[in-house]
């Protein structure tokens, strides 16, 4: 295979930022100095409303293609859609899910007796929520999970459950993404 | 259907099944040979061990001059048939059968404990429908009822194939099953007195194609795409069923028939399938334990405790006549090979004895002896020797019995030995080796955990000197090993010299050289299927129940 050979213009570069490098540096600092005003001239007026929040306390709303920890969907009845038919488990490619399915007397006769997440492993693939045939394992926006302990990051079905209200714009996003009916 | 058989009275018909030229045995049915050949036709209702039935319609081909689409389950071979299963004619055919059966379908494959291994599941990808034509609201049935002990039937699932009437009408002939009602209304069920509960009746869950009927043992257990399935053979009897052990995380799940059609045709009974738990539960002894000089005992390293043992059995070199075995049914083939090796020649004692639970036989698959491997641990040499338990009970309360060698538990559940127990204080040293505690271990000077039938490879040999192979399905708790390796390490420690790892296939070698039953059985000989061996202690052949007949077209 022939070589081509590509001739860079070097110079066009060091133009472009200006004598000194002056042109770069104060388009680059254009972006701090208007997010430091906006917040300053917010902050004297009572309504910041630029992107800096306060992090710990505060968190910004994340869009719904984000994909934080998987959780499980709690219905309006404080139960469990999950009716462990174990496919995000088999789907898992860091084998992180375990489940233990259970029998109960309710209309849906199978359900998860023991859903564990070990959220030390998983990787926010999303292919748990892509498997789920019934919309009951989501990935939320819940990004906060360390533990100071092994144990604690092995999150299991009452950690896990999350009022449908909260993954109501996730789960109308993979209704729209996976082209569900 | 005898005019059509050929003419010439030749070994084998040819047929040509979607351009590949097959031969077949005359009589047989086009689907079965087309199976055998490797050609996959989907179907519901036909049993390779059932009578034909031709219900489900699923199998319809086109066979060239023929008038309209035929059933291949129903069809015999001829000679020159040329057969199309792929043609757009079929593929029709196939759909609108697919969609009508699952009109009144559930559809509820992520509660269903057959998704995984379902006919319907499966024959969907090939021509089912994405959605649904129907908007009447499905029919619904009855759900998860217990039709018997061990089974639990789900109507709105069922696809009325019958295989499971036909299986209770040929096979186990109890006719508890039936079809109710007519056109549309009908559905399986039972009397109302007269229950699913025969010794058989969990077959029924492995042959429906779909989760209508289902083991309520397995019910709601484990996913069947999780579970390892290792070839092995059922302990519980001398039959000796293939079965498939169903493992998940290390332990057992379920296990399932293999088929073997010298042994168990596809079938075993609910006995053997549903006892497994002793590889598990709570009784198993995982840790060796040797008694202390103050009488307690104390966990020990597996080789301490061998070591201890060959300590206990070294006086006895002297003095054989005081030394005693009990054996174990359970052993395979090779570990009862290197026990008589042990109890015969290394040290020649003087009592040897072989307790096998006895129950009752049904003669169809269960039998007598209620262990796997009686037949051939006495073919390895272990022959009774000092008047059965009861004499060696006897002889260890007069005192000529100073040192005994227990293997499994089995000796107490005998009636032989019902006064054992009470003499077994007498004794100076007492080595158990055994899977699972025993009553026994309270007089045991050492306690060596054994293997149960899934934590070894070996071979076992069934009532009728059949030879088969059984696979390691379970790994052993940490530092615990197999009989097998364990008599070799003993033996190694008498003989001061340095152990020999175990292994079942040389062993199995050696079995051949030095038994004359055995001479023509090795590992790769014994395939899947498993060997007669030599002996014949029960040659008489079983009667055939379940004869395929053709007559499925009236």
């Amino acid at each position: 295979m022939a070589t081509k050979v590509v001739t860079i213009d070097r110079d066009q570069y060091s133009k472009a930022a200006g004598p000194f490098g002056i042109k770069a540096f104060i388009s680059g600092f254009r972006v701090t100095t208007s997010h430091f005003l906006g917040n300053l001239i917010g902050w004297i007026r009572g309504k910041p409303t630029v992107a800096t929040v306060m992090f710990p306390e505060e968190h910004l709303a994340k869009p719904p293609a984000f994909r934080g920890m998987p959780v499980l969907v709690e219905m309006e009845n404080g139960k469990e859609r999950c009716v462990a038919c174990g496919l995000c488990e088999w789907a898992c490619p860091v084998n992180c899910i375990h489940i233990e399915p259970g029998e109960t007397t309710d209309e849906v006769e199978r359900y998860p007796q023991v859903f564990d997440i070990d959220m030390s492993r998983c990787m926010y693939c999303g292919l748990c929520e892509e498997a789920c045939p019934e919309e009951a394992i989501v990935m939320s926006d819940r990004v906060e999970i360390s533990a100071f302990t092994r144990a604690g990051t092995l999150w299991n079905k009452s950690d896990l459950l999350t009022p449908v209200a909260q993954v109501a714009r996730r789960l109308e996003h993979i209704r729209r993404d996976y082209d569900r009916r | 259907m005898s005019e059509e058989k050929p003419a010439t009275e030749e070994a084998t018909v040819r047929l040509t099944i979607d351009g590949l030229e097959i031969e077949a045995q005359p009589g047989q049915m086009l689907l079965q040979a087309a199976l055998d050949n490797g050609v996959e036709i989907p179907h519901y209702c036909y049993h390779p061990k059932l009578s034909i039935d031709g219900s489900c319609r699923m199998c319809q081909v086109k066979v060239e001059g023929g008038r309209k689409l035929a059933i291949s389950c129903n069809e015999p071979v001829r000679d020159g048939m040329v057969v199309d299963t792929k043609c757009d004619e079929v593929k029709h055919a196939r759909q609108g059968v697919m969609e009508l059966l699952l009109v009144n379908h559930p559809l509820d494959c992520p509660i269903c404990d057959q998704a995984g291994e379902c006919f319907l599941q499966d024959y969907s990808h090939g021509y089912g429908r994405d959605h649904a034509r129907t908007t009447a609201p499905r029919r619904k049935g009855v759900k998860r009822a217990p039709i018997g002990e061990h089974v639990v039937f789900d109507q709105e699932r069922c696809i009325l194939c019958r295989r499971c009437v036909r299986f209770t009408q040929e096979i186990t002939e109890t006719d508890e099953l039936r079809v109710f009602g007519i056109g549309d209304h009908s559905h399986i069920g039972t009397m109302p007195d007269a229950p699913l509960n025969n010794d058989y009746s969990v077959n029924v869950a492995d042959i429906c194609p779909v989760g209508a009927l289902l083991s309520s043992d397995f019910h709601h257990k484990r996913r069947v795409w999780f579970l390892e399935d290792t070839p092995s053979v059922c302990p519980s009897c001398s039959k000796g069923c293939n079965v498939n052990v169903g493992v998940f995380k290390n332990e057992i799940q379920r296990m399932v028939p293999r088929r073997n059609d010298d042994v168990n045709d596809t079938w075993m009974c609910d006995h053997g399938r549903l006892r497994y738990a002793f590889t598990s539960d709570e009784t198993r002894v995982r840790q060796a334990l040797v008694r202390n000089d103050a009488g307690d005992f104390t966990e020990t390293p597996f080789r301490i405790a061998l070591e201890a043992a060959a300590d206990l059995i070294r006086p006895s070199l002297e003095n054989p006549e005081a030394f005693a075995v009990i054996a174990s049914p359970h052993l395979t083939n090779e570990e009862s090979f290197l026990l008589a090796d042990l109890c015969n020649h290394k040290i020649p004692a003087g009592h040897v004895t072989l307790p096998v639970i006895r129950g009752d036989a049904d003669g169809f698959l269960i039998q007598e002896e209620k262990a796997a491997n009686a037949t051939g641990t006495r073919a390895m040499g272990i022959e009774e020797r000092g008047d059965g338990l009861r004499g060696l009970a006897e002889a260890i309360r007069v005192g000529t019995v100073k040192s005994l060698l227990v293997m499994g538990g089995d000796a107490l559940s005998v009636p032989e030995g019902e006064g054992l127990l009470d003499v077994l204080g007498d004794l100076e040293s007492l080595i158990l080796i055994t899977p699972n505690q025993t009553p026994i271990s309270e007089h045991a000077s050492v306690l060596i955990p054994g293997a149960t039938f899934a934590e070894k490879d070996g071979s076992f040999t069934n009532g009728e000197g059949r030879v088969q192979w059984i696979s390691r399905a379970l790994n052993l708790p940490e530092g615990v090993e197999t009989e097998g390796e364990t008599l070799s390490r003993i033996k190694a420690f008498l003989d001061n010299a340095k152990p020999e790892p175990f292994d079942a296939i040389t062993t199995l070698g050696k079995v051949a050289e030095s038994v004359p039953e055995y001479a023509h059985i090795n590992r790769a000989e014994l395939g899947a299927d498993g060997l007669l061996s030599g002996i014949q202690e029960a040659p008489e052949p079983e009667p055939e129940p379940t004869e395929v007949t053709a007559s499925g077209e009236a």
